[in-house]
């Protein structure tokens, strides 16, 4: 058991009090009643297997903040720091602020956020690797070292940005409710140390003393909506209007004139001008980019490859290609494994990549890492069965013949499903950038089009190389290769649209998309437009010999290019909906400033270069 | 609900596994808070924590004392003496006796040659009052220098001499209970939850129980000015018209405690007569706060039951702090509110030991609160140490603000700096860093090799430092707690008690006296001295100090415990008995804006960092809040220049020039920007620091500068990282 300190405080204690039956959100505050299997059970931390007869063990608890109070003294997040050993780059709780008004009569609210332990915790559900817990003792959403690969998907759902990838140690951490104080009684280490009368901690739905109000919004903080947050706010002094944020994020919170409304999140834009910053399209996340569209790519290619010769397109079939279809297949087998294996060093912890099946129930990232593998099997099985039907003589022919139609075509259902699971992974509410149509959209349209093109490439320069005309090719592959350009560029628009009348995160993400990548956007619109309009020629007029296939070979490069690009800039564009941070501690802006000028090599710091 | 697992793996925390707790105080600001270090099997210092049952924190900690263990191991440390002959040399490790010859032998030197004030020593807040006392027996029984002075010139001299003039005698006469008497707190130039978060949640729980109006006068909105149920935001430097104001409204509106006025003030009259003058309109054309809201608060302060004024640096560092001390003390006096529960003039001083050293250090005079200038002090102070009373100076010499132009025009030529930074906390330290070159001989003793001084240094010696050694601190209300040793010093580091003691070994006169060698040998010393004094310390030892968590002095021998206030009977140290009202004519001396310079400048603290950052700087989890300097600057003046947030900017002013961070904020005027103190080269390269005539302390928070873009972000970026060692 946690040792009690001599003479603690009557403050240091978690009070004992009656809470309502049921939460806002209409659950139980109880958790399980004492007769649940799950009740009575040791916490087992650190191998200590006694049980705490705290009576409010069951019940939901969570973090109470008084915004009026908080001065930024950075006692919580130091006491939180220090009980849990971290290392300056990482915290498990974070006080950033938003500020408004004009001097003198200005006005700024400290916001001091950890995990809120939900009540649908979304870590939970998203986690491949079951790495978390949400305990019926005291409702404590717990994340385990050990088991986390570090794949930071947790990271992407939370909208409050609770667990935290220590890209040193190559997993995630988070807040663990100091479990071990709440056994004995005590309020967590945070909230014990409050040095404002802002931080507090108890049974949920309980006011504390002299505390008068339970909201559950304050500036800055995203909806309850996604999460169910436990954690409730007094913010009673008025504040301006409009209180803006003084990190790198271009957002800032505005109330309608009345007042009557919640704030809420809008775009932030201070006359940033178009740029380049190509540098900067490069992020954590380039193992993802490539690992995508290759993804859709292969798929892509094995769908033309084995459905065009039902649709007469007999110049892809095996009898007509009897070197050139297994060498694709091959190459298309070496293609996914070099992509998987990417993605997989892309964890924190890559000896653990078979965790990633384990919450095929919820976790979109399971059953994408289950998609993936399941079409690359069959892919596998198809390519061996068809490339080298001798080493199966030994099998019945219909057998045989029977095998090798099921993998292709659980392999044609499969691939698309994969890449519908991929882009599940990036439904993610609090990254409104992401929550849009387009991500699939742009997953299919990339499948077809980079797919088709790849085809026309590959066997056109076959045809041309037997003397043969290709525009029978075109005239069929012409079509999945337009459908996906068009895919993709509707799919553009309408993000671009609903971004603009979404506002908040999402505007912020597009403006940025406007502004610091504002150039790379252009030209990534003028490639997609430059090789939709080239394609349509080439398909219309269906020239063929030498020079078309040089203008297919240019049309392939830019639909990659432009492809590349979008995706980049998919990665690095989105904004969470996650708190303020600082004008130091949390700010993206200084982060990459500490990066880039060397300021990060001294680790006190308090930001590490980006590693894998 | 969910639960994920069924089968719960078992939970593991972090366990620092300790075995021991030490009981120690905080050697950051002047809180006083105790701490428990935590060591786990191996000896190690693996954790802090509050000590629940302590009066000061009540179990509670800022940042900085939440990971105070850490010091022990920071970067930078010093290993072993360092020494070379000329500054541009590299350093040679070096044997503490050779270290310590090479020192006695260049003091004997100099002052053979130019005189014995020809050799300065600088002290600091920051070391035990045991070893102040021995240093300053060094110093002045010894050594017999009379340019000797401390840092707390850069901090607390103002309340010092303000305490003097106004009483008789320094010592802040409330304490922090306070809070829970007080029905009116009025804060000058105080960030309390920056700069003090322990007492400004002391603060706040007072004012969960009860409320009461708080006023806060500040220049810039701090969080402390937000809270305020009244904030007047002052124009820099201008506090004295304000408080004569307040004093005008007082007396015409015949709120003044007349009895009190009578029975325990002299200078009533003259004091009236002046303070006729500062009407409220015309201070608030001086001021910047407009009439009727002076009037209001002088009211609201007059007609409370009790009501008490605290302060920091915004009085203290300004070109009339001794003035601004005097003003919030006639205030006090007017209306009654010196030594009564909850009325009270309550200096917030900043360094741990900046008490302790005004206490027993002879800086300013000799210990105990004895001064050069009177011949009973003399004589009772020679008589203990056994030397001759004509060895002491007849007047006290240079403040360390005149020390460092003494030495730039060749009056000192030799200098000794304990535990603090000029290089980094002087004003216009380009010119300091001139005048460091100009020193035949400079020992820096201190606990870190990498404090920038040492760039100038011809000996370095290594300090142990704080729980490392033991002794006491003095906090800002007269409480005297106990640094119990936690872990052996680092490396070959030495206690200070340990240097000045093998130090006065090597001086014949220093042989003949006694030096005790523990801290507690030590304070017994300084109970026989102040046994009978305002300053009584003759009921305390080192072992009721822990007990108590700390004994507010006065504690005179046979009482149970300290004293929370002083002059509760309304007698003061004057020979009458009686406080002074001073008269403060108002003269605003300081460089204004102008065209040329267009902005006041500002520094101040952040509640992440200590002082130069020695300290600070070299923990992770304190420096990632500010790991850069940075300037806080209003949006619409930003906007004018061209300047955007988060971008680099040069700051000049008529001394030099800095590049600093831009932090775009509503917080401060138009006309003004802030820069934190803490960073080395920086602010304090484009500071002035006029000093205050009474108190010598530099009017750090007010100058003129000019703002400007900078195109080349790049090298501004390389230019600033370069200032970055730690």
């Amino acid at each position: 058991m946690y040792k009690v300190r001599d003479k603690e405080p009557a403050y240091a204690f978690v009070p004992q009090v009656d809470a309502p039956q049921t939460n806002r959100y209409g659950k139980k505050i109880e958790l399980v009643d004492k007769t649940d299997p799950l009740a009575g059970k040791s916490l087992n931390i650190n191998g200590d297997t006694s049980v705490s007869d705290n009576p409010n063990r069951y019940k939901q608890h969570g973090f109470y903040f008084n915004a009026d109070n908080c001065i930024a003294c950075h006692a919580c997040e130091s006491a939180c720091s220090e009980k849990n050993d971290l290392p300056p780059h990482i915290a498990y709780r974070a006080v950033g602020y938003v500020e408004g008004g004009s001097y003198p009569n200005y006005t700024r609210l400290n916001i001091s956020m950890a995990c809120n332990h939900c009540d649908n915790p979304v870590c939970l559900k998203g986690c491949p690797t079951r790495a978390y817990t949400k305990f019926a003792e005291y409702g404590a959403v717990l994340q385990d070292p050990d088991i986390c690969f570090g794949c930071g998907y947790c990271t992407w759902v939370c909208p409050y940005n609770a667990p935290q990838l220590d890209t040193t140690r190559g997993h995630v951490m988070k807040c663990n409710m100091c479990v071990d104080r709440l056994e004995v009684g005590l309020k967590p280490a945070c909230a014990a140390a409050c040095l404002g009368g802002a931080l507090d901690f108890g049974v949920i739905e309980t006011t504390p003393e002299k505390r008068e109000q339970l909201k559950t919004s304050i500036p800055g903080f995203p909806t309850t909506d996604i999460t169910h947050p436990n954690i409730r706010f007094q913010q009673s002094r008025s504040l301006p209007r409009e209180m803006k944020r003084t990190d790198a994020m271009p957002l800032r919170y505005e109330r309608d004139q009345a007042g009557a409304s919640e704030y809420r999140s809008k775009l932030h834009d201070q006359g940033e001008k178009p740029e380049w910053n190509l540098a900067k399209l490069h992020s954590r996340e380039d193992p993802l980019v490539i690992f995508t569209l290759i993804t859709q790519t292969v798929v892509g290619v094995f769908l033309a490859l084995f459905l065009a010769p039902y649709f007469g397109l007999g110049e892809l079939s095996r009898a007509a290609n009897p070197v050139l279809q297994p060498v694709v297949l091959f190459s298309l087998l070496g293609l996914e494994t070099f992509a998987l294996a990417l993605s997989t060093l892309h964890l924190g912890r890559p000896h653990r990549f078979y965790r990633a099946f384990n919450n095929l129930r919820y976790s979109p990232v399971s059953r994408e890492v289950a998609g993936v593998a399941v079409f690359f099997n069959l892919l596998a099985s198809y390519t061996l069965l068809s490339s080298f039907p001798a080493l199966f003589a030994w099998l019945p022919q219909n057998l045989f013949i029977g095998l090798q139609q099921f993998c292709a075509w659980a392999a044609v259902l499969s691939g698309p499903l994969a890449i519908y699971f991929m882009h599940r992974i990036y439904r993610i509410k609090a990254r409104p950038f992401w929550n849009h149509w387009q991500v699939l959209t742009s997953f299919y349209g990339n499948m077809l089009s980079i797919g088709s093109v790849l085809v026309i490439v590959i066997f056109a320069a076959a045809l041309l190389f037997r003397g043969q005309s290709f525009s029978h090719l075109i005239e069929i592959m012409r079509w999945p290769l337009l459908l996906g350009l068009l895919l993709d560029g509707t799919g553009l628009y309408f993000h671009t649209r609903d971004n603009i009348r979404a506002g908040g995160e999402a505007a912020a993400s597009h403006f940025q998309q406007r502004t610091r990548f504002g150039k790379t956007w252009m030209l990534r619109n003028m490639l997609l437009a430059a090789a939709g309009v080239l394609v349509l020629a080439l398909s219309v007029t269906m020239i063929d010999g030498g020079w078309a296939y040089s203008l297919w070979l240019f049309s392939a490069l830019l639909i990659i290019f432009s492809a590349l690009i979008s995706r980049a800039l998919f990665y690095v564009l989105v904004i969470p909906t996650t708190m303020p941070g600082a004008f130091f501690w949390r700010n993206r802006g200084f982060q990459e400033h500490a990066r880039e000028t060397g300021l990060a090599d001294m680790p006190q710091v308090g930001v590490v270069h980006d590693t894998h | 609900m969910l639960f994920g697992r069924k089968k719960k793996n078992p939970i593991k925390l972090p366990d620092k596994g300790v075995v021991e707790w030490k009981y120690t105080t905080c050697g950051y600001c002047s809180t006083g808070c105790s701490i428990e270090v935590g060591l786990n099997e191996k000896g190690e210092a693996v954790t802090s924590r509050g000590v629940g049952d302590a009066d000061v924190n009540r179990g509670k900690l800022c940042l900085k004392g939440i990971f105070e263990h850490e010091l022990f191991r920071s970067s930078g440390r010093g290993k072993v003496p360092l020494i070379r002959d000329k500054r541009f040399q590299a350093f040679q490790e070096t044997s503490w006796d050779q270290a310590l010859d090479k020192v006695s032998a260049a003091i004997k030197n100099i002052q053979a040659e130019h005189g014995r004030d020809a050799f300065a020593i600088v002290s600091t807040g920051q070391i035990m009052t045991e070893e102040f006392y021995t240093l300053g027996k060094l110093a002045r029984g010894v050594i017999g220098t009379n340019n000797y002075d401390g840092n707390t010139t850069l901090c607390m001299a103002s309340a010092v001499s303000g305490y003097k003039r106004s009483f008789g005698s320094d010592g802040p006469p409330g304490c922090y209970e306070d809070f829970e008497h007080t029905e009116c707190l009025l804060a000058i130039g105080s960030n309390l939850p920056e700069q003090h978060p322990v007492i400004f949640w002391r603060l706040r729980e007072a004012l969960e129980k009860r409320k009461f109006p708080v006023i806060v006068v500040d220049p810039r909105v701090t969080m402390f000015a937000q809270m305020a149920d009244i904030h007047l935001p002052i124009k820099p430097g201008t506090d004295v018209a304000l408080l004569n104001s307040f004093a005008h409204v007082i007396l015409k509106e015949e709120l003044a405690d007349e009895a009190y006025i009578k029975a325990h003030t002299t200078g009533y009259d003259a004091f009236s007569q002046l303070v006729e003058d500062y009407d409220p309109f015309s201070a608030s054309q001086i001021c910047g706060i407009d009439e009727d809201t002076i009037r209001n608060v002088a009211r609201v302060y007059a007609k409370a039951g009790a009501a008490m004024t605290i302060w920091t640096m915004g009085i203290n560092q300004s070109t009339h702090g001794s003035d601004g001390v005097v003003g919030i003390n006639n205030l006090n006096l007017i209306t009654g509110n010196i030594g009564k529960p909850g009325g009270t003039s309550l200096s917030i001083t900043g360094q741990c030991n900046a008490m302790g050293t005004r206490e027993w250090s002879s800086c300013s005079g000799l210990p105990g609160y004895r001064a050069l200038e009177k011949e009973q002090d003399r004589k009772e102070i020679a008589e203990f140490w056994g030397i001759d009373a004509e060895f002491f100076p007849k007047k006290r010499g240079l403040s360390q603000t005149d020390i460092f132009p003494a030495i730039e025009t060749g009056q000192i030529k030799g200098l000794w700096i304990i535990a603090t930074n000029p290089m980094t906390s002087m004003p216009n330290t380009t010119r300091i860093r001139k005048i460091l070159e100009k020193l035949d001989f400079l020992v820096v003793q201190d606990a870190y090799a990498d404090v920038e001084l040492n760039e100038y240094s011809h000996v370095y010696l290594p300090a142990a430092i704080w729980a490392e050694k033991e002794g006491c601190f003095t906090n800002t209300e007269r409480r005297v707690n106990l640094i119990s040793n936690v872990i052996k010093p680092y490396a070959d580091s030495k206690p200070d008690l340990w240097i000045f003691n093998q130090m006065a070994q090597r001086f014949a006169q220093g042989q003949k006296m006694n030096f005790p060698e523990t801290a507690s040998g030590v304070f017994d010393e300084l109970r026989t001295l102040s046994k009978g004094r305002m300053l009584d310390y003759s009921g305390m030892s080192h072992e009721k100090i822990e007990a108590q968590r700390g004994i507010q002095w006065p504690c005179s021998d046979g009482s149970e415990t300290g004293t929370a206030r002083l002059y509760t009977d309304g007698r003061f140290q004057y020979a009458d008995g009686r406080a002074k009202l001073i008269p403060l004519p108002f003269v605003d001396n300081n460089e204004r804006p102008d065209k040329e310079y267009p902005f006041w400048l500002n520094s101040g603290r952040v509640v992440e960092h200590f002082h130069t950052r020695t300290r600070t700087g070299k923990l992770g989890n304190l420096n990632k809040f500010s790991p850069t300097p940075y300037m806080e600057m209003n949006p619409d003046a930003a906007k004018r220049l061209g300047i955007k947030h988060g971008s680099y900017a040069r700051l000049t002013s008529r001394r030099g020039d800095a590049v600093v961070m831009v932090q775009t904020t509503q917080r401060i005027p138009p006309n003004m920007v802030f820069v934190p103190f803490h960073f080395h080269e920086c602010v304090n390269r484009v500071s002035l620091g006029l000093l205050d005539p009474h108190s010598r302390q530099p009017a750090f928070k007010q100058c003129a500068v000019q703002v400007e873009p900078i195109d080349d972000q790049e090298a501004a970026a390389v230019r600033n990282k370069a200032a970055r060692t730690y």
